[in-house]
């Protein structure tokens, strides 16, 4: 028997000899070198190109999960003959990362930032500037939705819906009347431990304790924050399941009784669970977040023109129906509450707080306090997993 | 000297296929996760820099939040090889000895099967199967076998069932391999020479199975770690993985120095573990070897 090869290559055999491991490994570093020198730097943006009046025939949508009437996308698809791809981010950090890393090269062209966070994006060149002349249907917004604080005269974005924070519970397991946030600090340590889900926003989770103690939801003192912090671990944490970014699904499988959600999450969710009568959502007091999410263009857009019919469109008074419908929120157009009334929407109170609950609201603002609710959040998790 | 020329264009370049694999989807991720670990996140809108290097990130990382995951993780991976281990053994031997040739084939691509659905489909499937309104919560409570509904959807064993069930294939696969390869030959001998199945069992065939027992509890166990799937679909807040707080400081803190980091520091945990396993099992069988050992002197017993 001779001795085998100690390579097996489809070589001729003469060459077989020439293959050394240091000719290989000579390969493998001229290739990898190349590769990482490839991955430069580049910091200036790239422009998107003008908008000319011709609808292109393509359009990137990057939003947050399951946020758009999937009937109104395929309307607008059809419509205007438009290649529409949908791709969803968990939070604005993800989206300014998409959006400043890629330097104006991320193909998409509408973003969905949250108000609180548009000075973020604009001043670091992630958005650019809406031409309103081709928004015509800007003027069906109601005006207590345009001209934010966040971004006078509308220069960047509109309004694409808003939505405050709560919890929804299960009544067959709590009895007694909940309405303020101490009730749900009570309520998870006691008929729901063990059975409570919070949301994974350390702003939300922060502003819960934060609104028991009676201080500002938007504090950067340290001591505020530290009797928050207190509570959230000693008191809620230990008896907290999971945490979701949207409440629907976990009412959905039946492993909770006490939910921190959005208001319009809690809605989709009754819609969907076998026994909505079990449910009931409280806007607690004394205070809780009032957001708002925007429509805006990012930086280098390669469909400037698609993305202003799309926004357009999607603002429109005959598509607002179907889209608070669909996604539980109000989208600011006038006039749309007295149509959902009229069209009995299921759950319309949870789509529409009364005038109180607004008055008492209060909106967050991203500040230099984030950083110790980021940390608060942490905190509370790895308390919960050893609970 | 073979000029660099010959070397990269050269017959050499024949393994062009292997190289490229293993350069651009093995040493060059490792290479730049290893790189920004050593870098920062200078401001919320970039996610590393690297412009001055330390190694400042590795104390950040190994907070007593990571630690504990880090722990509850290492408990969860090698519980899961050792489950899966148990389950797939039986099951391996099944398939390599009992079951008739011609049927042989179809028992392996059943086991393969799975494979075919995406595997965060797969464990989202397991959501609905625990969740206490799912049918084995409500198959039981219909059998009369529980009065409760089963509530385990977002614990620890939940997460422990999705890996068992993730990862059992891997253990399966070189398994059967092993035992498929050592033949009949030798477990018939050993009958011959008297020893019964089970005997034979231990001391034949598992010792024979060894590569692929070691094989597979590699395959199951360092993905295992890695995996954050698993524990993000079933876990809630008692079952999270190390994996987890990896890819949120990529995804959502955007931190990517410290999510190499900790990185960085579950790729060595991953080497120390599976070394000390190597360890434990050349004593185990240098003990066997002395245990099982005849003492022969002047030629005689």
């Amino acid at each position: 028997m001779s001795e085998p090869s100690p390579i097996n290559v489809l070589a001729p055999n003469h060459k077989v000899d020439t293959i050394t491991r240091r000719a290989a490994l000579a390969g493998f570093g001229v290739l990898g070198l190349g590769a990482l020198t490839a991955c430069g730097r580049n910091t200036t943006m790239a422009a998107s190109p003008p908008v000319d009046g011709t609808i292109e025939s393509k359009l990137n949508l990057y939003t947050w999960g399951d946020y758009d009437s999937p009937d109104l996308l395929g309307k607008f698809r059809d419509d205007f003959d438009v290649l529409l791809q949908v791709d969803s981010y968990g939070s604005n950090e993800e989206l300014i990362a998409k959006l400043s890393s890629s330097r104006g090269t991320s193909g998409y062209d509408v973003v969905v930032p949250t108000g609180s966070q548009i000075d973020r994006f604009a001043g670091h060149d992630l958005l650019q500037p809406l031409d309103l002349s081709l928004i015509p249907n800007f003027s069906h917004m109601d005006p207590n939705f345009t001209d934010q604080e966040f971004d006078p005269g509308n220069k960047y974005t509109i309004c694409k819906a808003w939505g405050t924070t709560g919890y929804a519970y299960r009544t067959d397991v709590i009895s007694r009347e909940m309405n303020s946030w101490q009730d749900f600090i009570d309520a998870a340590g006691d008929e729901a431990s063990g059975r409570t889900s919070l949301l994974s926003d350390p702003w939300e989770l922060t502003a819960i304790s934060l609104a028991t103690l009676g201080y500002s939801l938007n504090t950067t003192d340290d001591k505020e924050l530290e009797e928050a912090k207190k509570i959230i671990i000693d008191e809620i944490a230990p008896h907290v399941r999971a945490y979701f970014g949207s409440a629907s699904t976990g009412m959905i499988q039946g492993s909770f009784d006490l939910m921190q959600s959005y208001n319009g999450d809690a809605r989709q969710g009754f819609n969907e669970v076998e026994n909505p009568d079990d449910w009931e959502y409280v806007f607690p007091t004394p205070s809780a977040n009032l957001w708002m999410d925007c429509w805006a263009i990012a930086t280098g857009a390669p469909h400037p023109d698609a993305a202003h019919e799309f926004i357009n469109f999607m603002i429109s008074p005959e598509n607002s129906m179907p889209q608070i419908e669909y996604i539980g929120y109000p989208i600011g157009v006038k006039g749309s509450e007295k149509k959902a009334r009229k069209a009995k929407f299921d759950n319309i109170d949870l789509i529409f707080p009364d005038q109180k609950v607004l008055d008492r609201l209060e909106a967050s603002i991203f500040n230099e306090g984030m950083a110790a609710r980021v940390d608060i959040l942490t905190e509370a998790k790895r308390r919960s997993g050893a609970a | 000297m073979i000029p660099l020329r010959n070397r990269v264009f050269g017959p050499a370049a024949l393994s062009f296929p292997t190289w490229a694999y293993v350069v651009f989807f093995f040493i060059i991720p490792v290479a730049m996760v290893i790189f920004f670990s050593f870098g920062y996140k200078p401001d919320i809108y970039t996610a590393v820099a690297t412009d001055t290097l330390s190694f400042d990130r590795f104390p950040e990382a190994m907070t007593p939040a990571f630690m504990s995951t880090f722990f509850a993780t290492l408990r969860i991976s090698l519980l899961g090889t050792f489950l899966c281990l148990l389950i797939a053994l039986p099951f391996a031997y099944w398939i390599a000895v009992k079951i008739a040739p011609a049927r042989r084939s179809l028992a392996l691509a059943l086991v393969m099967v799975p494979f075919w659905t995406n595997f965060l489909v797969r464990t989202l499937g397991w959501q609905i199967i625990l969740s206490p309104t799912g049918f084995f919560s409500e198959g039981l409570l219909a059998l009369g076998l529980t009065q409760e509904r089963i509530d385990i959807l977002y614990t620890h064993t939940a997460v422990q069932i999705g890996v068992v069930y993730n990862y059992l294939p891997l253990m399966i696969l070189p398994l059967f391999v092993a035992i498929d390869r050592s033949g009949t030959k030798l477990r018939e001998a050993s009958y011959d020479l008297g020893a019964n199945k089970v005997k034979t069992f231990f001391k034949v065939t598992l010792p024979m199975a060894m590569p692929g027992v070691i094989s597979g509890c590699l395959l199951v166990f360092i993905p295992l770690n890695g995996d954050y799937i698993t524990a993000t679909v079933l876990g809630g807040a008692s079952g999270s993985m190390i994996g987890q707080l990896i890819a949120e400081q990529f995804n959502s803190a955007q931190n990517w120095a410290l999510g190499s980091a900790m990185a960085v520091v579950l790729i060595a945990a991953t080497v120390i573990v599976v070394g000390v396993g190597f360890a434990l099992l050349k004593i185990g069988q240098l003990i066997a070897a002395k245990a099982n050992s005849i003492p022969i002197s002047n030629g005689r017993v």
